[in-house]
């Protein structure tokens, strides 16, 4: 599913150019659940933004089934991130000044789902979270464990067969935390695909495949 | 076990995927809308920068029609197809310029009358008191007023209107009757304001006339501040009939012809005509020379233009004021949200939907802005149009050029911010602190 050959992104930092990936060579299935792990600097982020299509590498190819993703338009990288991606971050990146359902319907708003429909499917993923009695809360009032449930909801409102998660509990104590992994496993029974990013052994040890990277390589690659 | 709404997927083509996934222009407006009600403090400022513009605008145009109504109002006051011809004093040629005399006497009136001139629709005779000032006077009250010989058809041609009375006839030049028409001022001074002055005697020089008629008030209060009311007020006049007063100053001239021409546009013809009969009738031995009410018209005019430029200029610059107004208050919007920006992009917006974002925010502040610009102005030509009495309530035109100009505004002014936004890069957004 996920096929990357020989990818490299080198970063310029003023004077100095910075090799970020080194020729990562990777493939991972449809239905993985995979960890990614390493050091900062060792390029696990960036990484994991090119799988999520949200950057472009400077040398390799990325192909995401048939499609050649180094030679998609920008406008066909959004498209592919709205339908078949949802991405789950560290600060959850809810917009502060509508609630938990809006928040929750955006990405439908980019695919141009009637008003109607939006809003059924945005309460039901809400419930399916657990949060269908915060629906009409704003960020602001809600825990962050309840901000990431409300941002996995909107991952999942188009679904999307991949999930792309940067330190999806980085910001969570340990017990929302493991409420998280949770609903991950959960995803993962369901036969998605999750690409996470952590540096918890923890939270890690939920994935059933481990990418160790370090200097842009990938330094150990491990299935349980 | 929680169950989530997972269709089972087929790996789609690019080609169907990107298919039909823009929001919906809808979905934009009502996104924008939400970020300005968010940080509505800074949007209320910005709409009132585009007010006070769009408000210039709209007195702009309310005062450059209150200046043009007030112009020509006053300039009706003396007929707008007047024409003046008299002799031309400043005449090039030593041996004409050295006789005396007006070079108009009543033959030639008589002839203009007759019907010799086709762009002449009507002519009256001017004589003035040739220095000889006379004492007027009613009992023991006096007047300053000038005194005007006129003939029968003045009134017409001068635009002047009777409260009180009759206007001369015929008879009246032909028979040399002693009658008179007095202005509200010779009115106040002789007789007081509130008192009925027809069929009253009042004494000019040695002569005594009756009032027959009382002129309405003129108001050339503008033009007389701008030095072309020709140095008289119209309100402190008396006519009497031409022929007595020439007879009372011993004179056989006329010292001025005031023609109507039959059209505005025929007033030059009009001079043209009347000065070639009098040239031809007295050989060659005087010059004219002629005025139209056209001239001062294209003056006003002029002036007034010149108004309004300046006008539109300070318009113009209160509303690039309002401008960049906005533009400040987007780029810091833009700055402020580059996150928010890089997870719409992150969850699919396009290049477009973030553009189109920003754009209507920008849209939205300059439209309400012109909306409540638009309404101020109009209640503030209302007041003018009452204080006045002009109407110069705003036209459809007005209306829509300040719409379109506000929102011309908003869009040249949120282009470029909402430009940035749209050309952030998905993972350089995302990772801003």
């Amino acid at each position: 599913m996920i096929d990357l050959c020989g990818v490299s992104k080198s970063y310029r930092l003023g004077e100095v150019v910075l090799a970020v990936l080194k020729g990562v060579s990777l493939h991972i299935d449809a239905g993985e659940f995979v960890a990614i792990m390493g050091s900062s600097g060792s390029g696990k982020s960036t990484l994991l933004n090119v799988i999520g299509c949200l950057d472009t590498v400077d040398e390799g190819s990325y192909r995401l089934d048939d499609i050649a993703i180094e030679s998609a338009s920008e406008d066909e990288l959004a498209a592919l991130r709205n339908r078949r991606l949802g991405f789950v971050f560290q600060s959850f990146n809810l917009i502060p000044r509508i609630n938990a359902l809006r928040n929750v319907e955006l990405p439908m708003i980019y695919h141009r789902v009637a008003p109607d429909e939006r809003q059924r499917r945005a309460y039901a993923a809400l419930k399916n979270v657990g949060l269908e009695d915060r629906a009409a809360h704003s960020p602001a009032k809600l825990s962050g464990g309840q901000q990431q449930r409300v941002a996995i909801a909107r991952a999942l409102i188009n679904a999307p067969d991949i999930i792309i998660a940067d330190e999806p509990t980085g910001s969570l104590d340990s017990a929302s935390g493991h409420d998280i992994m949770y609903l991950f496993a959960q995803l993962h029974q369901q036969g998605k695909t999750i690409v996470m990013v952590t540096h918890e052994n923890e939270i890690a040890a939920y994935a059933q495949r481990v990418i160790y990277l370090r200097d842009g390589v990938v330094e150990k690659d491990e299935r349980r | 076990m929680i169950a989530f709404a997972g269709r089972s997927r087929h790996p789609e083509s690019l080609a169907s995927l990107s298919r039909g996934t823009s929001a919906s222009l809808r979905d934009i407006a009502s996104q924008a809308w939400w970020a300005l009600k968010d940080n509505w403090l800074r949007s209320v400022l910005s709409v009132l920068g585009i007010a006070v513009g769009i408000t210039a605008v709209m007195a702009v145009g309310t005062i450059s029609k209150g200046g043009h109504y007030l112009v020509f109002s006053e300039l009706e006051t003396f007929g707008l197809k007047s024409v003046w011809v008299f002799r031309d004093r400043q005449d090039k040629d030593p041996h004409r310029a050295v006789r005396m005399g007006t070079g108009i006497d009543n033959d030639d009136y008589a002839v203009i009358r007759s019907g010799c001139c086709p762009a002449v629709k009507r002519v009256s005779p001017g004589i003035h008191d040739f220095g000889k000032r006379q004492i007027i006077r009613a009992g023991n009250r006096y007047s300053n007023a000038s005194v005007e010989g006129v003939g029968s058809e003045y009134t017409i041609i001068n635009n002047d209107t009777l409260v009180m009375g009759r206007s001369f006839r015929f008879e009246d030049e032909e028979r040399r009757r002693p009658v008179a028409i007095i202005g509200p001022t010779p009115h106040a001074d002789l007789f007081g304001a509130g008192q009925n002055p027809i069929g009253k005697e009042i004494r000019i020089g040695q002569q005594k006339y009756t009032v027959v008629g009382v002129l309405k008030a003129k108001s050339r209060g503008f033009l007389a501040s701008i030095g072309s009311a020709g140095g008289q007020d119209a309100n402190n006049r008396i006519l009497i009939p031409y022929t007595l007063y020439q007879q009372q100053l011993g004179k056989k001239e006329i010292n001025w012809l005031q023609a109507e021409a039959v059209s505005q546009d025929q007033a030059d013809i009009a001079i043209a005509q009347i000065s070639d009969t009098l040239k031809r009738r007295h050989g060659e031995r005087f010059s004219y020379r002629g005025e139209t009410m056209a001239q001062y018209i294209d003056t006003a005019n002029r002036i007034l233009q010149g108004v309004s430029l300046i006008g539109v200029v300070a318009a113009s610059v209160s509303l690039l004021v309002g401008g960049l107004g906005i533009m400040n208050i987007m780029s810091t919007s833009v700055l402020e949200r580059t996150r928010e920006i890089g997870l719409r992009k992150a969850i699919g917006a396009r290049r477009r939907d973030i553009l189109l974002q920003f754009l209507a925010e920008a849209v939205f502040i300059s439209t309400i802005g012109g909306v409540l610009g638009l309404l101020a102005g109009t209640l503030a030509s209302y007041g003018l149009a009452l204080a006045t009495g002009f109407p110069l309530t705003p036209s459809m035109t007005m209306v829509a050029v300040a719409l379109i100009v506000s929102i011309g505004v908003g869009v040249l002014s949120g282009y470029y911010p909402a430009r940035r936004a749209a050309a952030m890069r998905p993972v350089a957004a995302l990772r801003y602190e």
